[in-house]
């Protein structure tokens, strides 16, 4: 059993705000293994990119209240600013969602992928060029050199990505996380940046998380998948068995939600009724109860644990936890 | 609904989240006067530009109670300083500051509001029509207003001066003939915005006319951003007309503006500071209740650009 | 693509310009009819004297014959003669000009080198008490008139301190009439009238750099910086401040012609020997030529300025120069 690169425990993050305390993440755990690529997904609003954020301690202004984060030994949530950004950027690295706001307007795009290098080694100016241009062409932009003189609004959108890719690596992290790599993007430059980051799991043996409100994405690239709701993780496991038969009615009703080329003619899409939750004010028990076809009386009074469902597969669900099945509503 | 500014706190993509309570629905209006009306330091701000302008109006019923005009000389009585006779004091001619600084009230913002309303009539009139025609007419009058803005004022003011003896409206016409400029530009923009939106397109092709457009639709979505103009600008033109006074090419003496009680107060630094003091401080007030309260409206009116 | 930017932006200068020689001659034009200004406070002029004016002046000509004349004048450094004493305006604003340009760019280096620390300060520091304090300082010194506060500035620092037997700072010229004239004394007299001029800008532009920063830091590509694992101060002042500053520049630009104009009054107040105060004392004498010449030439300043403005906006923004 390999020991898990990263272990989130019950992590908390609130937000503050006017209106109240906003618990946009409420006791998510989930591990990942070496090299393993994770997929966590959930609609808009649902905490996975706040999660993200609290692993790099990056969740200003929401604050982290309890839990861990365990990575090689340590509790990030007890590190120290200065010890946090030894790890940011150099051992645990993220990418953003829209390369076009997420690169600095004015510096060329080679300074900015080498920046690392001169933060974290201390490089030359030269030195953390060379080792830019060297990642850019690897990360697939053709003429590199030239390219890396380039400034981010001169390149095109899939390429910023690749050049976003290429600046999250360029320490050779363990970790990748990809918040919403691919939503800015053309449907076409989409499948190219998810091949590339494919390739880069395998030939860098980077853990990669990747954060997606898409199920399509998280069928072609990851292992195994958690599934968030409003801050929560209702349910995980290996990415075959969870679109297969899944065990939390809110993956249930995704999946039957989205238009597939294996589905019966005529058969109707299904929308999940009801709205996404209000933060401040979560409904009591389980918080998708007002919204599940298969809710039973406990639904509304007790709070389901993330418990072990079958060999693979774990769901916060009172109805699968004793052993219900989740079948046409 | 969670405002957009608490989403921005919130760090997450904003999402249709429901607050319990439903607030009854109101106009744009109504809301932002319930903005405006919370703010109490804009309030008081407010406030205190309308009393200026009701003492300034009570000139006369001042002096007529005090029995003291703005223009009496006492030579006995010169440099006082402030005390229970002259509770300001007086000036090298014996006259009674406090009188004059109310007297003078009524020529700096009598000129202020004139201008204001000057400036904005022109500008708003051009803005309009610049942004709503566009194409050549657009590109004239924005290069006519690029011109006239290029040009410092206060040149331009003397030279104006140079050729119109001015009174008070000759005044107000000489600074909005620059004023009118910046309005201008503010009420294109708006305009090139509002025009976007689809009701205008709506709107147009159930017939409606031009003119129509213009004064009922455009018109009333301009607004707030010229009252928001015309509160800051009472304020910034108090300031250039008073340094025109000072100057002695504005209102003449002895006719007192807070501008003109300065111009000589070179030559009695000596004997009194408080002569100098006075007049500047009262302008500063005026300029900067005008300021807070144009700063309140535009937050009342646009809560998001709140800092 | 730079060149092509700095070439749009030169031409555009070169229609405002002709504009504004328009707009100048429209403004002589209104006078040429009839009524020289000053004239009827001369007596003692007789009809051949005043037909001599206004043959000298060009009065009696045709507009447009008039105006070529005038476009042919000034592009050959000729503004006008004073109707005084028929000095020509240029060599009195040449004259002149290195004072107005040491004022100036002193309070705008002053400006600049005040605000953007203050304004960086207000927004890291946004929504405490000093970021409170200096919001109400800055509100404050836009409200303040700018001869005022050199009338206030003269009477504490030059004749209250001299009133006291303390050392204080001179309130007039450029520099002292007897064994001054170096460095040291110019410095001291720069520093009030610089102070002054520059006070009101710097509230503005506090503010200004306060708001440009707060939205430079909510940017996306502030988060990509702290997650490369930087120092805050790197990413505030590195990535944050850089972007934040462009702006700054269009915007000081768009001040010039107030600058230019406040300039004026200071000279004014401070007896600063500038062409700002050549105006007006041409004006008290309604030397109306004179006062013309240089109104067009602190015109063609602003527009000079705003050119240069525009050039260093194309060089610190990528997205200009490259574009």
């Amino acid at each position: 059993m390999t020991q898990p690169l990263l272990e989130v425990q019950d992590l908390h993050t609130v937000f503050r705000t006017k209106d109240g305390v906003v618990k946009a993440v409420d006791g998510v755990s989930f591990e990942l293994t070496p090299g393993e690529t994770l997929g966590i997904v959930g609609e808009s609003g649902c905490g996975k990119s706040v999660t993200a954020l609290s692993i790099m301690r990056l969740q200003r202004p929401g604050r982290i209240v309890s839990g861990k984060v365990m990575f090689k030994g340590q509790d990030l949530t007890r590190l120290t600013e200065s010890e946090m950004r030894e790890i940011r950027g150099k051992e645990i690295a993220m990418i953003f969602q829209d390369p076009m706001t997420s690169l600095n307007p004015v510096f060329n795009v080679g300074w900015q992928v080498g920046e690392p290098t001169r933060l974290h080694n201390g490089w030359g100016a030269k030195r953390a060029l060379a080792s830019a241009v060297s990642m850019l062409g690897r990360v697939g932009i053709p003429s590199a050199a030239a390219r890396a003189e380039d400034y981010p609004h001169q390149f095109s959108g899939g390429m910023r990505q690749r050049a976003m890719i290429a600046m999250g690596l360029t320490m050779t992290p363990e970790v990748l996380i990809a918040d919403e790599p691919t939503t800015a993007l053309d449907v076409t430059i989409q499948a190219q940046i998810l091949d590339l980051l494919r390739h880069v799991n395998r030939e860098f043996g980077t853990a990669t998380i990747l954060i997606t409100h898409n199920l399509g994405v998280v069928a072609g690239m990851c292992q195994r998948v958690i599934v968030m709701y409003a801050g929560r993780v209702v349910e995980s496991g290996p990415t075959p068995d969870v679109f297969a038969h899944p065990k939390h009615p809110y993956t249930w009703s995704l999946l039957r939600s989205i238009p597939r080329l294996d589905a019966e003619k005529h058969e109707p899409l299904r929308p999940i009724e009801g709205v996404p939750p209000n933060l401040i004010d979560l409904p009591s028990g389980c918080v998708f109860h007002p919204r599940c076809a298969f809710r039973i009386d406990r639904c509304t009074r007790d709070v389901p644990a993330l418990l072990q469902i079958n060999d693979t597969q774990h769901a916060a669900c009172w109805v699968t936890q004793a052993g219900g099945e989740l079948k046409g509503a | 609904m969670i405002g957009p500014s608490r989403v921005a706190e919130l760090d997450m993509p904003a999402v249709g989240i429901e607050t319990g309570a439903a607030r009854p629905a109101q106009s744009y209006w109504n809301e932002s006067w319930e903005r405006l009306r919370a703010n109490r330091f804009g309030m008081a701000a407010g406030a205190l530009i309308l009393v200026l302008a009701l003492i300034a109006l009570l000139a006369p019923v001042f002096s007529l109670i005090t029995n003291v005009q703005p223009q009496s000389i006492n030579l006995d009585e010169t440099f006082v300083r402030p005390g229970l006779r002259h509770l300001l004091g007086t000036d090298e001619l014996g006259r009674d500051t406090l009188t004059r600084l109310i007297w003078g009230a009524r020529v700096s913002l009598g000129v202020a509001f004139l201008t204001v309303a000057m400036s904005l009539t022109v500008g708003s009139t051009v803005g309009m029509v610049s942004g709503f025609y566009g194409g050549w007419i657009d590109d004239v009058l924005m290069r006519f207003v690029d011109v006239v803005l290029s040009i410092p004022a206060i040149f331009l003011f003397i030279l104006m001066s140079l050729l119109l003896r001015p009174n008070a409206i000759t005044l107000a016409a000489i600074v909005a003939s620059v004023g009118w400029g910046s309005v201008a530009r503010l009420v294109r923009g708006e305009v090139l915005s509002v025009k976007q939106r689809d009701f205008i397109l709506a709107t147009r092709s159930i017939g409606a006319r031009d003119m129509r457009l213009m004064l009922r639709h455009l018109l009333p979505n301009v607004l707030p951003v010229l009252i928001v103009a015309a509160s800051l600008g009472v304020g910034q033109i108090i300031l250039i007309e008073s340094a025109l006074d000072f100057l002695g090419l504005g209102i003449q003496p002895p006719t007192p503006s807070w501008g003109n009680m300065l111009t000589n107060s070179q030559s009695y630094f000596f004997r009194s500071g408080f002569l100098v003091a006075f007049p500047g401080i009262t302008i500063f007030i005026t300029v900067l209740a005008s300021n807070l309260f144009g700063n309140a409206v535009r937050d009342a009116f646009d809560p998001r650009l709140k800092s | 693509m730079l060149a092509k930017y700095v070439a749009r932006r030169f031409l555009a200068s070169v229609v405002v310009i002709l504009g504004v020689t328009l707009i100048t001659l429209v403004l002589m034009n209104t006078t040429r009819g009839s009524y020289v200004p000053g004239i009827d406070l001369n007596p003692a002029l007789r009809p051949e004297d005043i037909a001599r004016l206004r043959a000298s002046l060009g009065l009696d000509r045709p507009f447009y014959e008039w105006y070529l004349g005038w476009l042919w004048s000034v592009l050959h450094g000729d503004f006008g003669r004073s109707m005084i004493d028929g000095s020509p305006v240029m060599a009195h604003i040449l004259d002149r000009l290195p004072n107005t340009l040491e004022l100036t760019t002193t309070a705008i280096v002053i400006g600049v080198l005040i605000s953007v620390p203050l304004g960086v300060i207000g927004a890291l520091r946004r929504g405490s008490k000093t970021d409170h304090a200096l919001t109400v300082v800055s509100v404050a010194g836009f409200a303040v008139p700018q001869f005022w506060m050199g009338l206030m500035l003269i009477l504490i620092f030059s004749v209250t301190l001299q009133q006291h037997g303390l050392p204080w700072l001179p309130s007039s010229g450029a520099f002292s009439a007897y064994n001054g004239g170096d460095f040291f004394d110019r410095l001291l007299h720069l520093i009030l009238p610089a102070t002054v001029l520059s006070f009101f800008y710097t509230s503005i532009w506090s503010r200004f750099i306060r708001s440009s920063m707060l939205e430079v830091l909510s940017q996306d590509y502030i988060r990509t910086a702290r997650a490369k694992g930087m120092s805050e101060r790197r990413v505030v002042y590195l990535h944050g401040l850089r972007n934040a500053l462009i702006p700054l520049i269009t915007l000081i630009g768009l001040e010039l012609p107030g600058l230019v104009s406040g300039g004026l009054v200071v000279e004014v107040v401070f007896g600063w020997p500038g062409i700002g105060k050549l105006a007006f004392e041409r004006a008290l004498q309604y030397d109306y030529s004179t006062v013309m010449g240089v109104t067009f030439f602190a015109t063609l300043l602003v527009i000079a300025g705003n050119l240069l403005a525009d050039l260093l906006y194309g060089v610190l923004d990528p997205r200009i120069r490259y574009g």
